[in-house]
């Protein structure tokens, strides 16, 4: 769309992402063998193996590659002194903007994997909705909360 | 100092135990019924001796039990009014205490009941704002007089006005806070008898009829003796078809006369009242509702028109009100559960007069009218091939479907639209039923607008904006629109107003 939010998130989420899809292209891949085992014993076809090889290939090509690149580009945010303004999605890009004056409290939180890479996302909460970014540097991200709660707490409440 | 403390009326010990009666009344059932249909019948009971008799020895016992309950409950519950809250303690076993400083308080909710009415007692239902715990600072008053729920109202008025001056009395002398003149309540709308009738027709409470007469039955299915049956459907069937057709509509007949009797018992009477900054909607004829929305809690107005009412030109008003219960289905307040489209327009600009109800609006581009089906269709279209394939020729009348999903694509194409004013967003849209939105900018949570990849392609964009509805958002939704319009709601919601200037 016309003039995307300024920042990025880190270079760091890409790499949270595919090891996220390899996880599942990981469990996919297990359940692949178990089908795999049983097409041998009961001697189904022998196109169904080169099905498996390729079912596995394409999710892994897809979660582990494409997905989370495009989704990374995507993934934009600004932070202004009024408003905040998110660009995120994969094949529906959506643009959101919160007014600094809804904004009621921010969260940082940070997983296992998260922290293993110095991530954490950071959760905006409306009075109706709750938005998330999900991977900025730690340090940035409690930078980050602490601006948005001093900036929305000049804002006078109107529910 | 020492504050007097009030109770609740009497007779609120014997509806703490008719409500504790009505939680029993299945397990109640369950007890004697078995022995009902056991051999010989309740009169059995009485001739095995002491031992027949359990049931009933149970039975007198947790009535009483139920009884000294109610009344203990009653004589334990106190109320008061100290340094600006509104006070309760109460509880059977444990003593609970439970302080609402009365500028928490959101509305006072009065219900009047069959025991309450010839007494002229109301019960209050006390709401806050709600912290999102369920059922946390609320509270419930059984039944009081209502002088007494004036009481409440006067103190919670007198708190409310005291607060600022109690911050300037810090500096001078305290000034004595005088009786406040009585706010007068303007009646603006009084449901008239046919609006009722109507409403009670054409509402949907039929089906929820049906299928609880069939969960009804559902349940007794395994006791009735089919064989029997059977065999006298067979000579029912030899009736004809026409006896058949005949009972069916009878029976949906009867569900919707139950339907339209208790719409109208809900809904007798439906008034709207206003003072300077609450509305109040009474109904009810049994039982007598009373709500109160406070107006600065008020975060949209939401009219909906099913298309049988849109054909005759009526339409339901609901407030989306910030705050209140969980679990409360009144979360969703009903303004005007039924009324004539020319007919609300002045009540509702008298009740908000910052709104515009008639704005011009913005509809979607005839190019996108094909987005208001194409994916549905595509959706269908395996289940499609499955049906044609499995069940070929028959499966292929499924295709019926697709002129269907076509034409409802139109009709929503069709109503979609959005009106910008200054501090307004009204939006339009449509599932089966039309929905329109009427929003102060000044209510609005967040704005999204989406794109998917063909969206993109035909400069096209949904526009999604939440307020706050009850506990949760409400999403008014106008789909596939002129990417310029979408970008124009932005940069009219933008508080910075950057976007203005770059265009």
């Amino acid at each position: 769309m016309d003039n995307q939010p300024k920042n990025q998130i880190s270079r760091k989420g890409l790499t949270v992402w595919r090891v996220y899809g390899s996880m599942e292209t990981a469990v996919l891949a297990l359940l692949a063998v178990g089908a795999g085992v049983l097409t041998y014993f009961f001697e189904w076809p022998q196109w169904l193996y080169a099905l498996y090889g390729g079912v596995i290939l394409l999710f892994g090509f897809l979660f582990i590659y494409l997905f989370p690149k495009i989704r990374w580009q995507r993934w934009r945010y600004e932070v202004r002194e009024q408003e905040i303004e998110l660009q995120h999605g994969l094949f529906v890009v959506t643009r959101t903007l919160v007014p600094m004056v809804r904004v009621q409290h921010v969260d940082t939180e940070q997983g296992p994997i998260l922290r293993k890479y110095d991530l954490a996302e950071i959760s905006i909460s409306t009075a109706a909705t709750t938005h998330t970014i999900p991977a900025l540097i730690t340090a940035e991200a409690d930078e980050l909360r602490a601006r948005i709660s001093v900036l929305a707490r000049v804002a006078e409440d109107d529910v | 100092m020492y504050e007097e403390r009030y109770k609740l009326h009497p007779i609120s010990a014997f509806i703490n135990f008719v409500k504790g009666l009505k939680e029993l009344i299945l397990p109640f059932i369950i007890i004697f019924g078995v022995n009902i249909f056991r051999d010989g019948g309740v009169s059995s009971m009485f001739n095995q001796g002491w031992q027949g008799l359990i049931p009933i020895i149970i039975g007198s016992v947790v009535l009483v039990f139920l009884l000294v309950g109610g009344i203990i409950k009653w004589k334990r519950f106190v109320y008061w009014f100290e340094d600006g809250e509104l006070r309760i303690e109460y509880g059977l076993f444990v003593k609970k205490k439970r302080y609402i400083p009365f500028d928490r308080i959101q509305s006072l909710n009065y219900t009047e009941g069959i025991f309450h009415r010839p007494l002229g007692l109301v019960k209050v239902k006390v709401e806050t704002a709600g912290s999102g715990k369920v059922g946390q600072a609320e509270a419930e008053l059984t039944a009081i007089s209502r002088e007494d729920a004036d009481r409440i109202e006067n103190e919670m008025e007198k708190a409310k006005r005291q607060l600022p001056e109690e911050t300037a009395a810090e500096m001078g002398p305290h000034e004595q806070v005088e009786p406040l003149p009585k706010k007068e309540a303007k009646v603006l709308y009084r449901m008239s008898m046919k609006e009722l009738l109507i409403l009670a027709t054409t509402s949907g409470g039929i089906g929820v009829v049906i299928s609880a007469v069939a969960i009804f039955l559902s349940q007794f299915s395994e006791l009735i003796p089919y064989d029997a049956i059977y065999e006298e459907v067979m000579l029912f069937l030899r009736f004809g078809a026409l006896i058949v057709a005949l009972t069916i509509f009878f029976v949906l007949l009867v569900a919707w006369v139950i339907s339209v009797i208790m719409t109208i018992f809900a809904n007798y009477q439906f008034t709207i009242q206003r003072d300077e900054d609450h509305i109040y909607i009474t109904r009810g004829l049994l039982e007598k509702k009373k709500v109160s929305v406070p107006l600065k809690r008020v975060q949209g107005i939401k009219v909906s028109q099913n298309p049988l009412r849109e054909l005759f030109g009526y339409a339901t008003v609901m407030v989306e009100s910030a705050g209140g219960s969980i679990g409360d289905k009144d979360e969703k307040i009903r303004l005007f559960p039924l009324v004539k489209t020319e007919r609300m327009i002045p009540i509702l600009a008298e009740l908000f007069p910052e709104l515009e109800w008639t704005p011009e609006l913005v509809k979607a581009p005839k190019r996108s009218v094909h987005f208001f089906y194409r994916l549905d269709l595509l959706w269908f279209s395996p289940v499609f091939a499955a049906l044609g394939y499995f069940f070929y020729p028959y499966g292929l009348l499924a295709l019926i479907i697709v002129p269907i999903v076509v034409v409802i694509g139109i009709w929503q194409h069709r109503t979609v639209g959005y009106a910008l004013a200054d501090k307004q967003l009204t939006m339009q849209f449509r599932g089966i039923s039309k929905h329109r939105f009427f929003m102060l900018k000044k209510r609005v949570q967040v704005v999204q607008v989406t794109q998917s990849y063909f969206q993109r392609r035909k400069e096209l964009a949904s526009i999604n904006s939440t307020i706050k509805s009850g506990m949760m958002g409400a999403t008014a939704s106008t789909p596939h629109m002129e990417k310029a319009d979408a970008s124009r709601i932005l940069a009219w919601f933008e508080p910075s107003g950057n976007k203005e200037l770059k265009h």
